[in-house]
């Protein structure tokens, strides 16, 4: 009986691609939509949807490089588009299945990554500050007070080679995509002095120890902090003086996918200003949606660690994809970092 | 005969070309290969990853450091484990229970376990705390994100990977002999030295294969026990993979560790056998 049951299972797994609802296959960020998010797009479009997460740039891309993933809809950061472009991965956008693309932030209308979105609808982003706890006086305001001795053994910068050079070169005054070899050695020279205070380079794990105080200043992403500070109120988010990383994660569309329309229809879906709005407030992360944004709740709308006033945003730069001369220069310098 | 032989060996076979000698040919032809542009592999062909990781001290260092970290927690592992294996040999009906015991924490993913010393280590954990309630130490000590903290994860891991090996020996060996030795004005403590520990040498050098070249690849312990301080060659190879999207020096890195920890295995085996004759 067994046996006859698994050939029927596998005869209506072998038959079910044509006779069944259209299908989807969408491949985002881990916490990035809301839990009706994906319920009510193939409620209303009649589209199965099959989802699935990842939580790094590079696991997404090791799935699809070799161009037959099967996945359809993909969320790379903004520094990746462009490489994945490059690499002939994405297939262009047809703006005329796009009509809810006016809802973006006007800086998301005409990013430098993609300056007339050809490619990507940018859908959360996000920056890098100092989460810190409010014992530590004066309060750190800029990557140079993360070279304090008075933090020896209670901070931790992120491990991830864009953040932590990116801190080292920023607090010199150098420009956070620099490629330059003389400033990639001067960040390194200055990140080798800070280890000796760093007590771990930690990412997301740095949360629960600053919450439990046993950290008092952690490089961390803005989102991240937000849970945080969420968990305890002994702890404030800086936005440094010299200026601080800021990505957006974008959804594209495959250039392998036989389903473009569809892709299209989910991208524009997740444009609309209802369902960014739902996302956003759920998963706590900034949405680059001006309408959704509008639409939430106030204390959300005007948090100033996920949504940075104008005056501190204009610090920001945007990471960008380096040249691989750059990129491997920047490994050999983290290895160092992290061996030393 | 023949035939049956052939067909039974044939899953065994499927299994291990296309499971562990295809990959292993891919990652051999990609460490030939040049990083693409961003990342993946393209031609040209160069030997240019191995040169890299041979003239840059700094992985020569990094590779020194995993053979120490490696190597002192095989040491420690043998101390800690050989008694233990001895007592477990002599315990007569509770070995089974022992030895079930020694197993035990295989039951959970290594992961789970290894988090579970971050939880002990921490400043607000629980050794810590124990500490500070009973006066030994005012402030909170530095137990996690250094050396050994990574050494002590390693320990845990692998400790029963080197009492088993033993254990077996010892169980087998012959009490006659120890009886014998006792008989001819041996102390317990000689006996030790020139009976057992001889005669247990197959399960010891066992043991220690077994526990170094784990140690020697390790990345999850010293990622997280470590800090990302003092990074091992696992990580190195990790982060290829990852961070740095270069493939090819990645594949060229493993490859040296796997020659490199053959090369000690062939060595090891002809001086066993070279004591053998």
């Amino acid at each position: 009986m067994k046996r006859r049951e698994l050939l029927v299972a596998m005869a209506s797994l072998a038959g079910c691609a044509p006779q069944r609802r259209p299908r989807l296959n969408v491949f985002n960020w881990s916490n990035y939509v809301g839990t009706d998010t994906i319920p009510g797009f193939e409620k209303e479009s009649g589209i199965e949807v099959r989802y699935s997460i990842y939580e790094s740039n590079e696991e997404m891309l090791a799935k699809v490089f070799g161009g037959n993933s099967g996945w359809d809809v993909v969320f790379p950061a903004c520094n990746i588009v462009g490489p994945m472009r490059e690499s002939g991965l994405i297939a262009p956008l047809q703006h005329r299945w796009l009509d809810q693309l006016g809802n973006l932030e006007e800086r998301f209308q005409h990013p430098p990554w993609d300056r007339n979105l050809d490619w990507c609808v940018p859908y959360m982003w996000g920056a890098t500050g100092i989460l810190y706890n409010k014992k530590l006086q004066p309060a750190p305001e800029a990557w140079a007070d993360l070279w304090d001795e008075r933090l020896r053994g209670r901070m931790t910068m992120l491990d991830d080679p864009t953040d932590s050079i990116g801190a080292g070169l920023m607090k010199l005054g150098l420009p956070l995509n620099s490629v330059e070899p003389d400033h990639l050695d001067q960040a390194k020279l200055a990140l080798l002095r800070q280890k000796r205070l760093v007590r771990a380079y930690l990412n997301a794990e740095a949360r629960d120890q600053m919450v439990s105080g046993d950290l008092l200043a952690s490089q961390m992403w803005a989102t991240t902090a937000q849970q945080a500070m969420e968990a305890s109120g002994e702890l404030a988010f800086a936005y440094p003086s010299e200026g601080f990383p800021v990505y957006a994660d974008c959804g594209v569309i495959l250039r392998e996918s036989q389903r473009k329309q569809s892709a299209h229809r989910f991208l524009n879906y997740l444009s609309r200003g209802d369902v960014a709005c739902a996302a956003a407030s759920e998963c706590k992360a900034a949405t680059a949606n001006a309408k959704a944004r509008l639409l939430l709740p106030e204390a959300l709308r005007n948090n100033e660690v996920l949504y940075p006033p104008e005056t501190v945003l204009k610090r920001g730069e945007w990471v960008e994809a380096l040249a691989a001369a750059g990129q491997r220069k920047r490994d050999r310098i983290w290895t160092e970092i992290k061996s030393g | 005969m023949k035939a049956l032989r052939f067909w039974m060996l044939a899953p065994s076979r499927a299994l291990m070309g296309g499971l562990f000698l295809a990959p292993l040919s891919i990652i051999a032809a990609y460490s030939f290969l040049t990083r693409g542009t961003y990342g993946g592999q393209s031609t040209p062909w160069t030997a240019e990853n191995y040169v890299r990781l041979l003239a840059d001290p700094l992985y020569t260092l990094i590779l020194a450091r995993s053979f120490w970290i490696a190597g002192l927690s095989t040491m420690f592992c043998l101390l800690l484990g050989f008694p233990l294996a001895l007592f477990i040999a002599q315990s007569g009906r509770r070995k089974n229970l022992f030895i079930h015991l020694v197993m035990l924490p295989f039951w959970t993913s290594f992961l789970v376990r290894t988090y579970a010393w971050m939880f002990l280590l921490r400043d607000t954990g629980l050794v810590n705390t124990l500490l500070q309630w009973a006066g030994v130490t005012g402030e909170p000590l530095p137990l996690l994100y250094n050396e050994a903290a990574v050494v002590l994860g390693l320990i845990y891991g692998y400790l029963p990977f080197m009492v088993l090996p033993i254990f077996s020996t010892l169980d087998r060996l012959d009490k006659g002999l120890l009886e014998a030795a006792s008989d001819l004005g041996a102390t317990p403590w000689t006996s030790l030295w020139l009976v057992t520990v001889p005669l247990a040498m197959p399960g010891i050098v066992g043991g220690c294969v077994l526990v170094f070249i784990p140690c020697l690849g390790a990345y999850l312990t010293p990622d997280l026990l470590g800090g990302g301080k003092s990074m091992m060659i696992g990580n190195l190879v990790q982060n290829q993979f990852t961070s740095a999207r270069d493939w090819p020096f990645g594949s060229a890195i493993s490859l040296a560790l796997m020659a490199l920890v053959m090369m000690a295995l062939w060595t090891l085996q002809r001086r066993q056998k070279e004591d053998l004759l």
